[in-house]
């Protein structure tokens, strides 16, 4: 990379990477104590010192101090008589004698922090470089540190804008492999609860078909024995009625007694899957947009419904306790997501058998607040600053991504809410999500 | 036998399933019918039940573990399990765990679960006519042969470090090769992988089971497709699925196990009914295979 300004000669000090101030040595010859000032002075004009503000005086490798242009400037060529005053003067008396010295090892970063503490302003000096002996090496010139610092700084904003991509899209995979797993056990819970009732449907059906021809044949023969009796014809009245008892020999009548409890429960079942099918337009909707404003509690029953299969497991009660929220502007498949997540989380840690689950709602300061509530194993302490970290589970290894929360905490905060989650070890486990009602700080979420 | 009918006892969550099916079976069967795995036990323990019918997800357990809860109380109950949804993980728990009969799925067709059951009541009917015969005393003799059946030769090495070195362990690439073996000798297990790079290897292993019953068919593979599986308990009795790569411990127990059954069919052959398997639908295998299979059909009666 080569970005130094012309204006600066010293080339070495914007050589990328090289992060030591060495890259920024200038080697100026230094003066001897015994150099007068006007000598000192003379020095100055030397082309290769134009761009120093000051010159150092050494004594066999040791540094004794630096004298300033500004100094001389100030004191010898500017003053009255300055000049017959301290011209034969040795350079020492008029020498800073505590010059800032930084090691030629020293960092561009360390050596920025150091010259901003110790420089004063304006800034009339150079700074001394030394080398691993602590003998000198030559000069530094602030400005060229602070031109190395732009172009580091420039590197690391530009590292920093590639590392936070490759996050991004390493995070929206995520998401979407969290999502795939989430439709996953969503498709599992929903086969399950669709096949159970289209199980004994489709089986009533099929057995109330097979009664209905012996039904039919009872019926048929039944009215034959009715016509022959009213024609008044004796041999067809005994052949029909031998028809009419083979016909009730081959009716099973404790099976067709049963037929109205059986269609009952055909019917219930009907209900059922159409009532799932219909909380199933909840998940399907786009979600980029949080165009619509719906209703809360829908959202939360259909997650009920979805999520019936983990509530099941060890028979998990559920309470809803529903405020008045008004309709929510929201993405409500991610909303779906962020509920299933918590209520399976739930169900998870619950390992007893008077497992309950309990639901609130209610508008808090321009909030909708909703508390998921379990009476599981609990968070230990230790545990509960950790569970909104991805990949943090507790579960055993290829049971849990440990992804849930993570990505609940996304969508919250990218509906411009909050989720936090308070527990006490073998009471359970509240979460409480905050969304706020006005939708405003909804950004498209990922 | 106890009643006239064989009996068969239900278990499901829902009750309307067990309705339905209670109406269903009735004719056939002394059907008890219950959402409570509790009653279920009591029943298995207190009367012989022929068939039990389970569903897997239930609120307090899950199908496959009160099924083998039933398997110990009862052993010669036949095992069935009616399921929603055939995930992964139930599928494998089934063959791995439950030595489960056939696995069905809801809905069900009525015509295939009538046939499921009323096998498995015949065999059950069989099994609690006959006195149960004292358990084997003889140590077994050596091991029955082990057949490897892999186009990865290392799992042969792998089956060889874990087993006896007097147990002798062949191999073969491909089925016809497999096949070839099995004629030469009875084997007491086939390993086989179930992904190949020209052949049916599931289809072989239906057949095999109705060819020689008495070989104990371990499945493994790294792909894990519950349907699959299925298909493989119902018409081919799998006896153990296990993932791929394979695990070392998880391999050494099921070789053993199924060397032990194996031994257990070769004392007390009446247990083999127990294996029987629904006919599998279609087959891609060639008419030398099949020429094999039979060969190998015909010399299993022989040694039986
Ligand atoms: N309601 C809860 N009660 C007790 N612990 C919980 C509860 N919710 C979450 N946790 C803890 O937080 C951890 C992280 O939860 P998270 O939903 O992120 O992942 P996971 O549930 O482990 O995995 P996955 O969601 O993929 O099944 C869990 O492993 C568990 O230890
Ligand atoms: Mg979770």
């Amino acid at each position: 990379m080569n970005t130094s300004p012309s204006s600066l000669p010293a080339a070495p000090a914007a050589v990328a990477g090289d992060a030591a101030l060495a890259a920024l040595l200038i080697p100026a010859t230094p003066l001897t104590p015994r150099c007068s000032v006007a000598e000192a002075g003379e020095r100055f004009l030397d082309p290769a010192h134009a761009n120093l503000l000051s010159l150092p005086i050494v004594d066999a490798g040791r540094v004794l101090g630096c004298i300033t242009r500004h100094e001389l400037m100030l004191r010898v060529y500017m003053a009255p008589y300055g000049r017959e005053l301290h011209g034969r003067r040795p350079v020492t008396t008029l020498m800073n004698a505590q010059p800032l010295s930084l090691s030629l090892a020293t960092s561009i970063e360390a050596a920025g922090q150091l010259i901003g503490q110790r420089l004063r302003r304006p800034i009339t000096e150079d700074f001394v470089l030394t080398g691993a002996d602590g003998c000198y090496a030559g000069m530094g010139i602030v400005l060229d540190v602070l031109r190395a610092l732009e172009i580091r700084v420039g590197q690391h904003a530009q590292e920093l804008e590639h590392a936070y991509r490759r996050l991004k899209a390493s995070q929206h995979r995520l998401v979407q492999s969290e999502k795939l797993a989430t439709l996953g056990q969503l498709v599992a819970g929903l086969a399950h609860e669709i096949n159970t009732p289209l199980g004994y449907v489709q089986n009533n059906l099929a057995m109330t078909r097979d009664l209905l021809p012996s039904a039919d044949s009872l019926v048929q023969a039944g009215s034959a024995v009715l016509d022959a009796a009213l024609g008044e014809d004796a041999a067809a009245l005994e052949s029909s009625l031998q028809q009419l008892s083979a016909a009730r020999a081959a009716f099973d009548p404790a099976m067709f007694a049963d037929l109205t409890a059986l269609l009952d429960d055909t019917l219930h079942g009907v209900g059922q899957i159409a009532d799932l099918v219909a909380h199933l337009k909840d998940f399907s909707r786009v979600d980029s947009a949080h165009a619509e404003a719906v209703d809360l509690h829908g959202l939360i029953d259909a997650a009920l419904r979805i999520a019936g299969h983990l509530l099941k497991k060890n028979n998990v009660q559920v309470r809803c306790h529903y405020g008045q929220i008004p309709p929510l502007r929201c993405a409500p498949a991610q909303i779906n997501q962020v509920l299933l997540n918590l209520i399976g989380n739930a169900a998870q840690a619950i390992d007893h058998d008077s497992g309950m689950v309990t639901i609130r709602t209610q508008t808090l300061g321009g909030y909708a607040m909703i508390a998921v509530q379990d009476n599981g194993r609990g968070i230990p302490p230790d545990v509960l600053p950790r569970i909104f970290e991805p990949f943090f589970t507790t579960k055993p290894v290829g049971q849990g991504t440990g992804l849930g929360l993570s990505i609940c905490q996304q969508i919250v905060q990218s509906h411009g809410g909050r989720i936090a989650a308070t527990s006490a070890p073998e009471t359970g486990t509240r979460f409480v999500v905050a969304l706020p009602l006005a939708g405003a700080a909804a950004r498209s979420a990922p | 036998m106890t009643s006239a009918k064989p009996c068969v006892v239900l278990i499901d969550d829902e009750e309307r399933i067990l309705r339905s099916l209670a109406l269903l079976l009735r004719s056939r069967y002394e059907v008890l019918a219950s959402t409570d795995p509790v009653q279920v036990l009591q029943w298995v323990r207190s009367r012989p039940v022929h068939v039990v019918v389970s569903d897997q997800r239930m609120p307090a357990i899950t199908g496959v573990a009160l099924l083998r809860q039933i398997r110990e109380h009862s052993p010669r109950s036949m095992r069935l399990l009616l399921t929603g949804y055939a995930d992964l993980a139930a599928v494998e728990a089934a063959v791995n765990e439950g030595e489960i009969f056939r696995f069905l799925e809801k809905p069900w067709d009525a015509l295939r679960l009538q046939d499921a059951i009323a096998t498995a009541a015949q065999i059950a009917v069989a099994d609690f006519a006959d006195t149960p015969a004292a358990p084997a005393v003889a140590a077994p003799a050596a091991a029955a042969p082990v057949l490897v059946l892999d186009e990865d030769p290392l799992t042969a090495t792998l089956v060889r470090s874990l087993l006896p070195s007097d147990c002798l362990v062949a191999t073969a690439a491909t089925v016809e090769a497999a096949l070839a073996r099995l004629e030469e000798q009875e084997f007491g297990v086939i390993l086989a992988e179930l992904r190949h790079s020209s052949d049916d290897v599931i289809g072989a292993l239906k057949l095999l089971k109705q060819a020689s019953p008495r070989t104990l068919s371990i499945a493994c593979s790294p792909l894990r497709d519950g349907r699959l599986l299925i298909e493989l308990i119902n018409q081919g009795q799998v006896f153990r699925f296990l993932p791929k790569p394979l695990g070392r411990e998880l391999l050494r127990r099921a070789l053993l196990a199924a060397l032990e059954r194996h031994a257990e069919l070769r004392s007390e052959p009446q247990r083999l009914r127990r294996h029987a398997v629904e006919r599998p639908r279609e087959v891609s295998l060639s008419g030398r295979v099949l020429d094999y299979l039979r060969r190998i059909r015909d010399q299993a009666r022989l040694r039986a």
